[in-house]
């Protein structure tokens, strides 16, 4: 059985030896990445330099798109990998935890460029030491900023650890006991990860108890104006 | 610390040359201590911007007076420096105000020590707001009046104020440094 869900896709058509079979053997695990590398939805956490990078990185010469990446998504809920890109400060690590926290699983999260890998050049009190200090990170790119063809590099990395993943498995969950009746037959399609969860950085935990942020602009009654 | 030099700055009771006769008329009812900044011996019309030492309670009518006497319409900058070794003020706190038709710019200064405050300029100007703010995020320096003295730049649960000169360059990062 272990070996059925080693089996990638790839391998499966090849097995299936003519063209005109019509019937493709695979596995539900096989299929998932699959389809879960070839639809990555980057979320890009441009905060500094390596954003621009980024952006030529999607743009039409070095073109994302063929990679089935182009569709970035800037709302944490609908994308699958976080690209944080830059330098990341002490302020704005609650907003990166926050977003990881609201994506769902199965996530992945590259670290682009030298700031968001170690601080880089920015040895300072005000900004975060490498992000793996709040969130677990799949892979780190060098550079300052890299180049594109490292993004795309590690792009076409991160697809192939999706297809060998151990980390997600699917299962069949079935109904917790006391379900509504109408849910007793019934099996779901979800995914879980192995062994204990990561240990994340939360926002209380490392922040303290600070209530909700203060907006930028703050609304003023005319008459405390001048 | 020893090394940092203190004020460069020499006053007189003289106003210097190219301070208006309206600025003067303006502060005349204040106790003001004048200087030129040594660097910048004048010339063009932004250079060698006169500045005054003022006190502590007179600092925002000095500020009403050039805005409403003399026309100083605009309030360029406002922030602060650290001379740790000055006693028992260490902290400088000044107000760069323009006046736009004129070309006129005077830099106006106060003394305050650690744990000091200096009154508010909100009421003057709003773009007083987020640059007292700042003073006080970067300096530790109170603001009286202020209708909202926050870290502006800083997590609000920081500790220490970055700008002065005995924060550590390095070391003060939580969790890795």
């Amino acid at each position: 059985m272990s070996e059925v869900t080693q089996t990638r896709i790839s391998d499966t058509v090849e097995a299936s030896g003519s063209s005109e079979c019509s019937i493709l053997l695979s596995t539900v695990k096989a299929l998932s990445s699959w389809s879960r590398k070839n639809s990555m939805w980057p979320l890009p956490l441009g905060l500094s330099c390596c954003g621009i990078e980024f952006m030529a990185t999607a743009m039409s010469r070095y073109d994302m798109a063929r990679f089935g990446m182009e569709v970035a998504r800037f709302s944490p809920r609908q994308a699958d990998l976080l690209l944080v890109a830059g330098t990341l400060t002490y302020k704005m690590a609650q907003v990166m935890t926050r977003l990881y926290d609201q994506m769902a699983e199965p996530k992945w999260v590259i670290s682009m460029g030298a700031c968001a890998s170690s601080g880089g050049m920015y040895r300072s009190y005000s900004v975060v030491q490498g992000i793996d200090e709040f969130i677990p990170v799949d892979f780190y790119i060098s550079g300052c900023p890299p180049r594109p063809d490292s993004v795309l590099n590690v792009l076409m990395k991160l697809q192939d650890k999706i297809d060998r993943d151990e980390s997600y498995e699917l299962t069949l969950a079935t109904p917790k006991a006391g379900a509504p009746a109408e849910l007793a037959e019934q099996t779901v399609l979800g995914g879980r990860r192995h062994g204990p969860p990561v240990a994340l950085a939360t926002t209380d935990e490392h922040f303290g108890q600070q209530g909700p942020q203060r907006s930028m602009v703050r609304g003023r009654k005319p008459e405390e104006s001048r | 610390m020893d090394q940092v030099p203190n004020s460069c700055m020499v006053y007189t009771a003289e106003a210097p040359a190219g301070v208006s006769e309206s600025v003067k008329q303006a502060l005349a009812p204040f106790t003001v201590q004048w200087s030129e900044h040594p660097e910048h011996g004048g010339g063009g019309k932004q250079a060698g911007w006169p500045g005054c030492l003022v006190s502590g309670a007179d600092w925002p009518k000095v500020f009403q007076a050039l805005r409403d006497g003399a026309g100083f319409e605009l309030l360029i900058d406002h922030t602060a420096v650290d001379y740790p070794a000055r006693t028992p003020e260490r902290f400088t706190v000044l107000g760069l105000a323009a006046n736009i038709e004129t070309q006129e710019r005077l830099m106006v200064r106060t003394r305050v020590a650690e744990g000091g405050s200096v009154p508010t300029l909100t009421h003057l100007w709003k773009s007083a707001d987020w640059s007292e703010r700042e003073t006080y995020d970067m300096f530790g320096i109170a603001f009286e009046g202020h209708p909202e003295l926050t870290r502006i730049y800083m997590p609000q649960d920081f500790d220490g104020w970055p700008l002065r000169r005995d924060f550590p360059m390095q070391g003060h990062n939580r969790f890795r440094d």
